[in-house]
């Protein structure tokens, strides 16, 4: 419900700029902005329990012996003993001690990697993102969205000099044949993939090429190029 | 009606060969006629990927391991999932298999079956019955046999070995033999090619005491018969004075005949060339008079049309299908044994001394009779009587009010029925174990069929686009236009 099949979604700003998205991620209604907002704080709580239980799990070691005596509220608020003071709030509060208790009864070799596997899938973010931006004149910049909240985007801007072609191909993955944008730059070996992780159906791949073609070199070009191609 | 054809087999260019040639030469044909093409073989070493060859042909090298000669391992299912994206993003209706030795041929005539498609074999080869290598390959090409829609085989002999090793009916077996790009094997003079007529001399008849030059151009193998020829070799050079050779190929093989020539000091009249690209074939074939060819089993042999079609005589083995492939004025037969091929060599050599044989009119009788735009005529008969559109009695050449005597699991007019009972019971003939093995291959081949519809429907593959057809001029700018709008 949160995410869909794969879509194109094109902005055009200015005749000479194009910005292509291909997202999984639906057209934003009320009640689907309040789901999303009722999942990031479920996820919110969710992964500060998993650290909460961990906490517990390291103070009942013995690692943790000398660090348990900041039950004093300290004076000034930007201090790590007040961090320390939070912690044993937590630590005695009525979660807090379900959270021992939990501790106590899991071993630490089967506590340890459920916990960061579950951390690892609540960082994991609901929808991908690529997008194709395209200037004429200056160049191309890929992007595409991350798969978890703890990285960022990886752009990479081409200019137009560097862009030999563009080009749709097939090839084999996994079981399948699949169509996918590449972009060839000059003095590379390796071809850039144009939405490498979604790699959308043939029609948007198309239509991508299309306009990119459009928009990057003159209008008479394409109209050539697509004729021979189509 | 133009179909979509998938020819499947292992054996690809790159790679040089027999068979590799019929696929493309037929495949390019076919598409003259207006049929879409693709080849599906394994990925070779650099050629890897879908890839594009002239005419709009489109070859998928699908990345397999590749196990013996070329070969990939043979996994009976493992090729399904990936088969069946491309049977449907092509929109495949006739599956076309080339070569009893290639696993991909057989997976994709099973596959082809459980998808409902139609699906032709094509044999390239002759087998025995007895070795125990033989009777496992017979067992396998019996499999896929069961449920196939027709087989084509190269020659009468062929077919006539096909039938007996898968136990197929004969009707369902059709003979279209090889062919032979006629321009590409040209004598050094003839009329037709003005030019090469680099010098003004006119080929001389040959006189008693010109040299005659014998070529043999083969794989230097066991089966194809260089023991043959090295037991004859210093006998028809100790018989005929003034008579050389030319041996061109390479092998296992190879090392016999080095040591009998160094045995008999024969460097002086045998030029050993070791292996020649497949162009340059022509090049060594016209430097010769005698084609001589000692093979000891082959199914068609078109290595003794290219000969004969660059004017040479052939001498050969009457074994296999040779028998078939030329007339009798252009070749002189032998029994397989060394007597009688040093025999037929003396008689082939005496009979161009005498002038008897007109060589320079080989070359237009072999043009006539070998072309593979005939062949690709034929082959959509075939393709025509599997789908339906000829009758029953038109592509088997019987009467229609007999049809249900002679075969129980036939369907509608002589089209093989996909119903999966009737193919289980097809396959449950094979033999007492066999035909349960082969009954519970085709069952689970079913399931991953019908899990595959789940796991990636159909209407998530993209349908490919296909090559550009020629259009006249007019559809071409309305297109045009159309593009730019």
């Amino acid at each position: 419900m949160l995410t869909t099949a794969p879509h194109l979604r094109t902005r055009r700003p200015s005749p000479t700029t194009v910005e292509y998205t291909v997202s999984t991620s639906p057209t934003l209604t009320l009640p689907l902005r309040l789901l999303l907002i009722t999942t990031i704080i479920f996820r919110v709580l969710i992964g500060w329990s998993v650290l909460l239980i961990l906490y517990s799990k390291y103070l009942l070691s013995n690692l943790a012996a000398a660090t348990s005596t900041h039950n004093v509220q300290p004076e000034t608020i930007v201090s790590i003993d007040y961090l320390y003071y939070i912690l044993h709030l937590l630590h005695t509060s009525k979660p807090g001690q379900f959270a021992t208790t939990l501790a106590a009864l899991t071993p630490p070799t089967l506590l340890i990697p459920l916990s960061l596997v579950l951390l690892h899938i609540l960082l994991q973010r609901p929808h991908t993102t690529e997008t194709l931006l395209v200037l004429r004149g200056l160049g191309i910049q890929t992007s595409s969205s991350s798969a978890s909240y703890l990285s960022s985007a990886t752009t990479r801007f081409i200019p137009t000099e560097k862009v030999q072609d563009i080009l749709v191909n097939e090839a084999f993955r996994g079981f399948e044949v699949r169509y996918y944008l590449v972009v060839v730059v000059e003095g590379e070996d390796d071809v850039v993939v144009v939405f490498p992780r979604l790699l959308p159906r043939r029609k948007v791949v198309e239509s991508v090429w299309r306009g990119v073609r459009g928009c990057l070199w003159e209008e008479g070009r394409v109209g050539g190029l697509s004729a021979k191609g189509g | 009606m133009p179909y979509n054809i998938a020819m499947v087999s292992d054996f690809f260019f790159p790679q040089p060969g027999g068979v590799e040639s019929h696929i493309y030469q037929l495949s390019s044909k076919l598409i003259d006629r207006g049929h879409k093409v693709i080849i599906i073989t394994h990925a070779y070493e650099d050629r890897t990927g879908i890839r594009y060859l002239t005419n709009g042909l489109k070859v998928y090298h699908v990345p397999f391991f590749v196990m013996y000669r070329a070969s990939t391992f043979p996994t009976v299912f493992s090729f399904f999932p990936i088969f069946r994206n491309i049977a449907i993003r092509e929109e495949i209706q006739i599956v076309h298999g080339h070569g009893s030795m290639s696993p991909f041929c057989h997976e994709a005539i099973l596959h082809g079956r459980t998808m409902g498609l139609r699906t032709v074999f094509t044999d390239h080869s002759l087998f025995g019955f007895a070795d125990a290598g033989s009777i496992l390959t017979n067992k396998l090409l019996k499999f896929t046999m069961s449920d196939v829609d027709h087989v084509i085989c190269v020659s009468h002999t062929c077919k006539e070995n096909t039938v007996l090793r898968a136990s197929l009916d004969p009707l369902m077996v059709s003979v279209i033999p090889n062919a032979v790009v006629a321009e590409n094997f040209r004598p050094l003079y003839h009329p037709s090619y003005p030019s090469d007529f680099s010098t003004t001399s006119l080929p001389q008849h040959l006189g008693p005491h010109d040299t005659i030059t014998i070529v043999v151009i083969s794989r230097l193998f066991y089966n194809k018969g260089t023991d043959l020829l090295v037991a004859a070799l210093p006998r028809i050079l100790a018989n005929n004075a003034n008579v050389r050779f030319i041996i061109a190929g390479s092998g296992p093989k190879a090392i016999d005949l080095e040591q009998m020539l160094e045995r008999n000091v024969l460097h002086d009249r045998v030029e050993l060339l070791g292996p020649v690209r497949h162009e340059e074939v022509r090049d060594v074939m016209v430097r010769g008079h005698i084609y001589l060819h000692p093979s000891l089993t082959e199914a068609f042999g078109t290595v003794i049309v290219e000969a004969a079609s660059c004017g040479l005589y052939v001498v050969c083995t009457q074994v296999g299908g040779i028998p078939e492939v030329l007339p009798g004025h252009m070749t002189v037969f032998a029994k397989p044994e060394e007597d009688d091929l040093v025999a037929a060599t003396g008689r082939a050599i005496a009979e161009l001394r005498a002038n008897k044989v007109r060589t320079g009119d080989f070359h237009d009788q072999v043009k006539k009779m070998y072309s593979w735009t005939d062949v690709a005529k034929r082959t959509e008969r075939v393709y025509d009587g599997i789908s339906g559109a000829l009758s029953e009695a038109d592509f088997y050449g019987y009467e229609a009010a007999d049809a249900a005597s002679w075969s129980a699991t036939r369907g509608r007019a002589g089209v093989q029925s996909f119903a999966l009972i009737d193919r289980l019971k097809r396959y449950y003939g094979c033999g007492i174990w066999a035909g349960k093995l082969f009954c519970l291959c085709a069952v689970i081949d079913y399931i991953i069929f019908l899990l595959l519809e789940l796991w990636a429907p159909r209407d998530a593959i993209d349908i490919a686009r296909n090559w550009p057809k020629k259009v006249k001029q007019e559809n071409l700018t309305a297109d045009d236009s159309s593009f730019r709008r």
